[in-house]
């Protein structure tokens, strides 16, 4: 006989039922596959290691466009008839430009106006947004006509501003400490970062900057935990405050920030990684398309005021404290122009030179945009050559003769003290004939690619080469050889124009291991050549 | 159209369809006309376009997900707190008075300037997010709480009293439920408040969250992105709003 359920019992039946379903679902599955389709993990990062870096020769795989003619002589268009408006920051770098207008504000007794025939307006904005909204409503209508930018970040950036056309015109200075990480007493060299909290505004020059240490010292970026900040000043802050144990940042929040943290110090900066970040100046399409002559102008004026600030630093210092927002005094603003390295006239020009400089435009930017493109913040890629127009700096050349030469800019007068501890080493693998030190076309290749780009980007620094061996054979027979393999080595990085001081060889022979000698694949690990970067000073 | 005169349901429905309307075809004429420039003003393709890419790439459900349980959080924190202590503050004016000097002026608190201090006292996970939240709603909340007791009318205490109410059965007889409905509207109005902060309070290590999306897509210039970002928060809003509308009617029918 049928009996009448109860509300009480339908509702623990449906109750069973739904569970059994419920169980059945989760055992094959399908929530998972719900979840993943209904609420998709972010899409995960790609691995970003040492091989990432300075391997220049790399294709640009898709190139959204081909032929962009941005060479050949400044002419047509029409003179812009308002003051040329750019915006920069609280930073040092912009002494050139600060020196050639006599302050911020357009005016006409100004090495711009006099001697170039343009005025120019700089205006401070430090908010990175609103600098970009400012570029996109454009200086015709109360915006800006250029922007600043670092050639990394410009790497980044490109794809969100292609439809303005905007073109790199000029760099202003190459960060020089400026950039820092800072880190906690228990970390002394990057290997020491693994697995430690590191903070940085995310896709900024701090993060680039992050992200060559960690690969160069032989970590990845899944080694680290990144805490995103949204300012580079925020970073420095949860560093101060001990939540974070390293945070990339620049100056002068980093230094303070590792002042005043108990036991805090300075890991790296660009002061040893010397060419890494390059800032440049971006203009807006239609300006350089209709108004060539005035980016000619603007281009020539900055960098005669680069020449004035070489000529009188003090009068320099003095016009960045009075013209920037946030300089607190003199010596404050004598350590802004000491945290950057102005570029000359023909400095820049090699810089925009594919065979100019050992790093330079091209060079950067396209590792800049590879790392990008790996860890998935672009889709789509550029040729380096697309995204500037060097024509302007040709076309200047009228106002800097003779002015064709780069000298070396750092110098190694002594050699490095034996003991100098090194902030990172990059391991390579450079193969050796059995028993012999010559440096075959395949070695010389991977030199190239590894090890000539990171002695360039620590160009102020010193760098020690240490030979390894695996313990097969005797022990001075392996050291001997690890030093005449280690001499070789330097004696054709020498062949790339660095100073002869710069090197440092050292034979290690099998004394220090880094796996076990007994299999062939640890011997394979020992034999190995270490590039050690060793601060100056 | 007279001062207030009433408008049927079927024509209200229509007149919102109709300023909906209205607005997608001043967008569409400003961005597919070429009036205003695509990198400022993105068509309404774009902004469609901008939704696969943000839900297979960068985690959009799961960002509004963690930035709803976040405001979510900081609402209930906010609600728990303001609800018995604007009671108390409400009932007794000598309470009020104690309270006042230092609550009065946090309405003019400039929170994102605590950004920084909030990290340094709660840390950079969800706790600094959720107390930041809750700060920023609690300061508007209680001033409303205290007047939704305070608009209680006297003639129901005033009869209560006649009617020989203690103290204790006054408050929870007759202010308590008399507040209630201007309370349910306080929260309603206050769920719209924890939004517009979400951005301040994900600055920092936020891996999954809308604020933290729409300023990466700033710095990146992809203004369809922010457009679509903000669709979704309005669309949130919308629904919790309608959410907390109902829940009030249901509960406070008899207000009317």
């Amino acid at each position: 006989m049928a009996k009448q359920l109860t509300p009480l019992g339908r509702f623990l039946l449906i109750l069973c039922g739904l569970s059994l379903v419920g169980y059945g679902a989760y055992r094959y599955g399908l929530f998972g596959k719900l979840a993943r389709t209904v609420a998709p993990e972010r899409k995960q990062e790609g691995v970003v290691s040492k091989d990432d870096f300075g391997s220049t020769s790399s294709t640009t795989p898709g190139s959204t466009s081909s032929t962009r003619t941005t060479s050949g002589p400044v002419s047509g268009g029409s003179r812009l008839g308002r003051p040329l408006r750019v915006a920069i920051v609280l930073w040092g770098g912009y002494a050139g430009g600060i020196m050639a207008n006599g302050g911020m504000a357009a005016n006409k007794n100004s090495t711009f106006y006099k001697d170039f025939g343009i005025e120019v307006e700089l205006l401070q904005i430090d908010d990175f947004v609103k600098s970009r909204d400012a570029f996109r409503a454009g200086g015709d209508k109360g915006g800006v006509d250029i922007i600043w930018s670092t050639v990394d970040a410009y790497a980044l950036e490109y794809g969100g501003l292609e439809k303005l056309r905007p073109k790199a015109i000029m760099q202003y200075d190459w960060s020089r400490g400026g950039d820092a990480i800072a880190v906690d007493a228990s970390i002394k060299s990057v290997a020491d970062l693994r697995g430690k909290k590191l903070a940085c505004a995310q896709e900024t020059p701090s993060h680039y900057f992050g992200l060559y240490v960690l690969s160069q010292g032989g970590l990845s970026n899944r080694d680290v935990n990144w805490v995103f900040t949204d300012s580079a000043v925020d970073a420095a802050n949860v560093f101060k405050a001990g939540k974070v144990d390293a945070a990339v940042s620049w100056s002068p929040d980093v230094y303070v920030a590792a002042r005043e943290r108990e036991g805090g110090h300075i890991l790296a900066s660009t002061k040893e990684a010397s060419n890494l970040i390059a800032d440049i100046f971006v203009a807006r399409g239609d300006l350089v398309e209709n108004h060539p002559e005035d980016v000619r102008r603007f281009v020539g004026g900055w960098l005669k005021g680069v020449e004035m600030v070489r000529q009188n630093p003090t009068r320099a210092a003095t016009l960045l404290q009075t013209s920037l927002t946030g300089v607190n005094s003199l010596d404050d603003a004598k350590a802004m122009l000491d945290d950057v390295k102005l570029p000359d006239y023909a400095e820049n020009r090699a810089f925009f030179d594919q065979g100019g400089s050992l790093v330079n435009y091209h060079s950067i930017y396209q590792t800049a945009q590879n790392i990008w493109r790996k860890i998935g913040k672009i889709s789509s890629v550029e040729a380096p050559k697309n995204t500037m127009d060097t024509r302007f700096l040709d076309a200047a050349a009228e106002w800097f003769a003779g002015a064709t030469t780069v000298k070396p800019e750092f110098e190694f007068k002594a050699p490095a003290k034996p003991q100098a501890e090194s902030i990172l080493t990059k391991t390579v693998s450079i193969y050796f004939p059995s028993g012999s030190s010559t440096l075959d076309e395949n070695a010389k290749a991977v030199l190239d690619t590894q090890v000539v780009d990171l002695a360039a980007t620590f160009g102020s620094s010193y760098m020690r080469i240490a030979g390894n061996t695996d313990n097969v054979g005797s022990r001075e027979a392996n050291v001997r050889l690890s030093q005449a393999r280690a001499e070789a080595v330097r004696r054709y990085l020498n062949t790339k124009g660095f100073a002869g001081n710069k090197f440092q060889v050292v034979g290690n022979g099998p004394d220090k291991p880094v796996a076990d000698n007994g299999s062939d694949e640890g011997r394979a690990k020992n034999r190995r050549t270490d590039f050690e970067v060793v601060p100056q000073s | 159209m007279n001062v207030r005169e009433p408008v049927r349901n079927r024509t209200a429905r229509l007149l919102a369809l109709c300023g909906v309307g209205v607005f997608l075809a001043v967008w569409c004429a400003l961005s597919y006309g070429g009036l205003v420039p695509r990198i400022i003003l993105p068509s309404p393709s774009d902004v469609l376009q901008a939704f696969p890419v943000l839900h297979f790439q960068e985690a959009l459900v799961r960002s509004a997900g963690a930035s709803f349980y976040r405001v979510m959080m900081g609402f209930l924190l906010a609600a728990a707190v303001a609800i018995p202590l604007g009671l108390v503050m409400g009932t007794f004016p000598a309470v009020k008075h104690f309270f006042s000097p230092m609550l009065d002026p946090l309405r003019f608190l400039p929170i994102s300037a605590l950004v920084p201090l909030f990290i340094v006292w709660f840390g950079i996970d969800d706790l600094q997010k959720i107390v930041f939240l809750f700060v920023g709603i609690v300061v508007y909340l209680l001033p409303l709480v205290v007047e939704a007791v305070e608009g209680v009318e006297e003639v129901y205490l005033q009869t209560a009293t006649t009617l020989g109410a203690t103290r204790g059965q006054l408050v929870r007889h007759v202010l308590i439920p008399g507040s209630m409905p201007a309370i349910g509207e306080a929260l309603r109005v206050m769920n719209g408040i924890g939004w517009t902060y979400v951005i301040l309070a994900e600055v920092i290590n936020a891996p999954y969250g809308l604020g933290a999306l729409i300023t990466v897509a700033g710095k990146r210039s992809h203004v369809d992105q922010i457009f679509a970002l903000v669709i979704v928060i309005l669309a949130i809003g919308v629904v919790t709003d309608q959410v907390i509308r109902f829940v009030n009617k249901r509960l406070f029918a008899w207000a009317g």
